[in-house]
């Protein structure tokens, strides 16, 4: 060969081909293998060892928390200073929170066998005779999925920082998986007695794809939104959404009392009696958090209408005082998370702080518990209603208290509005040297398409499991519950997504806000069906 | 540039209405159009409580006299079954089919018409593409890309020549062109099968308890907050011989929660005889088309066999039997025992069905003692609770009974029994849309070219390019790796 000429240069730009070399050998493997490896390990350690004294589920959950918060700060602060020392802590701290994360799941699910099994020699059963072991794969209950949801968004995060290129979306999916974690916390960790229904084979199946996906998509979801900030979309574009969603929040928390003008600025919590896990429809105000809500919610609004002036009128000094505001209004959240986490645990007596005009409604709620059917409630009278539960309030006054645990979606939709403030703040400071950090527009464009793939054949993995473990169960593969409606709408949503790409050629932004709708709906189904809507999966 | 413009009008107006209405169904817009429609529809239907799921009574009894009328009249109660529901489901069908047909001969052009030749600056604009200057025999060079091209995976080759230059052609995964195809045939497929289940599938609910036959299942309609049941007859009969309900803590109720698993034994008897049959927590039985599910119970307490322990009035070695539910037994004296009824919450009288003896307060079974020669008496067994009543203590036929143990087991099952001729098609359309997605999206097509010609200096100059359908930068890294190849081949050859 003479001389060699190249027209362009081959191919391949710098960002496909990482400083490290770490994209395409085997030790770029070795954070994935070491946590998955290492858990099995431990798990190994707790059948052989067992005890009271092995470490729990609850403390490696908390370390897997503590240890995607760490690793969050080490690429957040690599996104204004890079440092390699701090980028490779990172990394090894996401690793052990993929670690502990998983053997906190593996270690509960030896945990629920021995307690099964305590239960059944307590009944002088022979031990032989124990259900099959799958029987307590730990994804029983929502506290069980949440624990895998956070998996699954550590371990891909995990796999997608192979490419060094990609490093910085650890910064965004582990605070999210770390709010997934945080949310597990409020659930409670308590282990509930498995319906038979769900005692087949299926349900580690079906529940594990669910808790993959559902974390692919959070991933997906942490790639399109730096894609939005990369591709140069406002900061104060993105505060009116963050804003938007925190208001709802505020609006819909409560039962809606903080923005009601029948009782605004009151914020309310649900109570506990005795050793009951089920929350009771009955609601004690938590003094100060409304108005503190009220106050951020306001200062919110004054940051939208300031930026909606910034984007009218080009107007530099309004965005400068519209993320003022919301600087304001992220101090004033977290006062406002503080002051209701801090009441939550304080508060005494609990019935000073319950108003009377719950009574009745706590009336028909007692009734409905107890399987009155509907037709005589509705002819009882209001005092009647009134006077059932007053009697119960008074004989059980000293047992009602407030938890952490009773409204755990509520404490997790505050958090997540917190930290939705808290990232367009931090996004608002040097935002250019956060985009220069960022692999380019394309690059990201082609992660978030190959995430929304894989989480379009997940959720689709997820609905054919569903619908063949219905099918074995309940006589019918297809029944419209609102759980498996709801995969199907995030399912819809990711096929938007890859269709318009391939006919259309939909790239960039629009695949972007594909994502984020589909990872809300994944949201929806995951929490909303659970909490707010009835159905065959009300327990997960 | 304005005379084609207007041709391009001129030729659109005098389109025919159907054509145009066809290229509306089949277009991918419509396709996106409705999937977004079908989501919305789906999760109104989601945020609308269903008039079938549980307590449906309650949320309508909540609602205001407007918002039912509205939600009613625009079927919102029961959405998935409304008549724009299924049009939508139509309509997508119709538009995967005629979208198909659409796309079919553009997708086959790849396989009868590749593009072995394409222009040089057509390669040079590919985001993979490269140049190279080769000395030596163009035939070659072909040969030597070719190979190269081989060795990286593009195993389909072609060589050919045109207006001079020499192409080396090469391409790998065409088949992912037609996962689209395949992707729609797996949705039609399921869609059909749902087609066959609400069209030609039945469901019914059928209670049983141990020693009754039946061949009628009660399958409940319900309109808004009304329900009633509709009677179905089966081919054959049910004869329930035994049910079991297996509990986690023996002390503890009969109830869900302290439930592992509830099991049915029955024969099914028809013209070509009886056969046995068992069906447990997700473990069904399939009979004829028709499959066994076990679906819920009665938790009203009895038991499935007790423990009565006998003490002879007259004296004599106390004896333990163990009766089954509607079971006897012989003592060796010559009279039979018969279990003929166990309560949970023991009273005098008639049970009330309403009551609940989940938890077995008062646990205490009834028994019929047949002597030889002499009409049946009846006799108690009670539990501890109850062993101080006068009627506990009278001896009946000689024995005093008292009951030592007893095996929970609920007053009936209620199987389901589904007739559904969809639900195999439904699984065929679920692993064939598996195996396309991981088709589609973990494979690609990738296509290489490289055009070999003389350049000015009468050098060979190599233009290498290629594109892929999916999976970019995996591809740009593999082109790349192929350029470098080549790269060390020709310099391995020159030192």
């Amino acid at each position: 060969m003479n001389q060699e000429v190249l027209n362009q240069p081959v191919l391949v730009s710098d960002e496909n081909i990482p400083a490290d070399g770490q994209s395409s050998n085997w030790w770029s493997y070795a954070p994935f293998l070491i946590a998955i490896f290492g858990a099995i390990l431990l798990l190994l350690a707790k059948v052989v060892v067992g005890g009271d004294r092995f470490i729990s589920d609850g403390a490696l959950m908390m370390l897997a928390l503590a240890s995607y918060l760490i690793a969050a700060v080490f690429f957040l602060t690599n996104f204004y200073a890079p440092f390699k020392f701090a980028e490779s802590l990172g990394l090894w701290a996401a690793m052990l929170g993929v670690f502990f994360n998983l053997s906190s799941w593996l270690v509960r699910w030896a945990a629920a066998y021995d307690r099964e099994l305590a239960i059944f020699t307590n009944q002088g059963n022979s031990a032989s005779d124990m259900p099959w072991i799958f029987r307590y794969v730990p994804f029983a209950n929502l506290y069980d999925l949440s624990l895998a949801f956070a998996f699954g968004a550590g371990v891909t995060t995990l796999l997608v920082m192979r490419r060094h290129q990609f490093r910085l979306v650890a910064a965004l999916s582990l605070p999210l998986a770390a709010i997934i974690l945080v949310l597990a916390r409020f659930i409670g960790s308590e282990f509930i007695d498995l319906p038979p229904v769900l005692d087949s084979y299926w349900r580690p199946i079906h529940v594990g794809i669910a808790s993959l996906s559902y974390g692919v998509a959070l991933v997906c979801f942490a790639v399109a939104v730096l894609y939005l900030l990369k591709d140069g979309l406002k900061v104060e574009k993105m505060a009116v959404w963050t804003s938007i969603f925190a208001l709802s929040v505020f609006a819909t928390i409560s039962k809606f009392s903080v923005f009601n003008p029948s009782s605004f600025g009151t914020y309310t919590a649900s109570t506990f009696v005795g050793e009951s896990r089920m929350s009771l429809a009955l609601r004690a105000d938590i003094p100060y958090v409304g108005w503190l809500l009220v106050c951020a919610a306001a200062l919110m609004i004054g940051g939208i209408f300031a930026f909606a002036s910034y984007f009218s009128r080009n107007d530099d000094k309004m965005r400068v005082f519209g993320n003022r505001l919301m600087q304001a209004a992220l101090i004033v959240q977290a006062a406002g998370i503080g002051v209701l986490v801090y009441q939550i645990k304080t508060i005494q007596y609990v019935v000073d702080h319950i108003s009377t005009s719950q009574y009745e409604r706590f009336g028909v709620w007692m009734l409905q518990q107890e399987d009155v059917p509907q037709a005589q409630i509705n002819l009882m009278g209001s005092q009647q209603l009134f006077d059932i539960s007053s009697k119960w309030i008074t004989e059980n006054a000293s047992r009602l208290h407030l938890s952490l645990n009773a409204n755990p979606v509520e404490l997790a939709a505050l958090i997540t509005a917190f930290a939705g403030t808290f990232f367009i703040v931090l996004f608002s400071f040097k935002t250019d040297k956060i985009r220069e950090a960022l692999p380019s527009a394309e690059t990201l464009d082609g992660l978030m398409y190959k995430l929304a793939g894989v989480a379009f054949a997940g959720l689709a993995l997820l609905l054919m499991t569903g619908a063949v473990w219905a099918n074995e169960s309940w006589g019918r593969y297809w029944g419209w519950d609102a759980k498996e409606t709801g995969a199907l709408v995030a399912w819809l949503t990711y096929a938007g997504f890859l269709h318009s790409r391939i006919a259309y050629g939909w790239k960039g932004r629009r695949s972007a806000y594909f994502a984020i709708i589909a990872f809300l709906f994944v949201i929806f189904t995951y929490l909303g069906v659970s909490y707010l809507l009835p159905g065959l999966h009300s327990y997960a | 540039m304005k005379a084609p413009t207007e041709r391009f009008l001129r030729e659109k107006r005098e389109e025919s209405i159907l054509s145009r209405l066809l290229k509306l169904i089949c277009s991918v817009r419509l396709g996106v159009g409705l999937l977004i429609a079908l989501g919305l529809a789906c999760f109104i239907g989601m945020l609308v409580m269903q008039q079938n799921v549980d307590g449906f009574d309650r949320y309508f009894a909540e609602l205001t006299p407007s918002q039912r009328l509205v939600y009613g009249s625009l079927g919102l109660f029961d959405i998935y079954h409304a008549w724009y529901f299924n049009a939508l489901l139509a309509l997508l069908s119709l538009n995967i089919v005629l979208a198909s047909i659409d796309r079919f001969p553009k997708t086959w052009l790849f396989v009868s018409k590749p593009n072995v030749t394409v222009p040089i600056r057509w390669l040079r604009d590919q985001r993979s593409s490269s140049s190279l200057e080769v000395p030596g025999d163009r035939g070659e060079i072909a040969a030597s890309i070719a190979a190269e091209m081989k060795n990286a995976g593009w195993k389909k080759t072609v060589v050919s020549e045109k207006a001079g230059k020499t192409f080396v052609f090469a391409e790998s995964g065409l088949w992912n062109r037609f996962g689209y195809l395949a992707v729609h045939v797996s949705l039609l497929t399921i869609f059909f099968g749902g087609f066959l289940t609400a069209q030609l599938g039945s469901t019914g609910q059928m209670p049983i308890a141990p020693g009754e036959t039946s061949n009628l299942t009660l399958d409940t309609v319900v309109e808004l907050d009304q329900a009633h049941q509709i009677t179905k007859q089966l081919p054959f009969e049910i004869i329930c011989t035994d049910i079991q309900q297996k509990l986690i803590r023996q002390d503890g109720p009969i109830t869900v929660g302290n439930t592992i698993d509830w099991l049915t034994y029955f024969q099914i008897k028809d013209e070509t005889g009886t056969h046995e049959a068992f069906v447990q927590m997700n473990k069904p039985f399939d009979y004829r088309g028709y499959r066994f599910f076990q679906a819920s119970f009665t938790p009203i307490g009895r038991a499935r066999n007790i423990t009565v322990r006998l003490t002879p009035e007259a004296g004599g070695p106390i004896e333990d039997i163990v009766i089954p539910r509607d079971g006897s037994v012989t003592l060796a004296d010559g009279n039979m025992i018969r279990f003929s009824e166990f309560r949970g919450n023991f009273s005098i009288g008639r049970e009330d069905p309403n009551e609940d003896t989940s938890a077995y307060p008062n646990p205490g079974a009834i028994l019929q003692v047949f002597q030889p020669g002499q009409p049946p008496v009846t006799a108690y067994a009670f539990g501890p609770k109850l062993a101080n009543m006068p009627v506990a203590k009278k001896p009946v036929a000689g024995y005093g009974y008292q009951l030592i143990d007893f095996e929970k087991a609920p007053d009936r099952h209620v199987l389901a029994v589904q007739r559904d001729p969809g639900s195999n098609v439904v699984y065929v359309g679920f692993l064939m849309l598996f195996i396309t997605l991981v088709g589609v999206f973990f494979f690609s097509h990738q296509r290489v070219w490289a055009a070999i010609e003389k350049n000015a200096d009468g050098i060979n100059e190599v233009t290498l390019a290629g594109n892929t359908n999916r999976s970019q930068n995996t591809f740009d890294e593999k082109f790349s790796q192929f350029v470098k190849s080549l790269q060390r081949q020709e310099h391995g050859e020159s030192v």
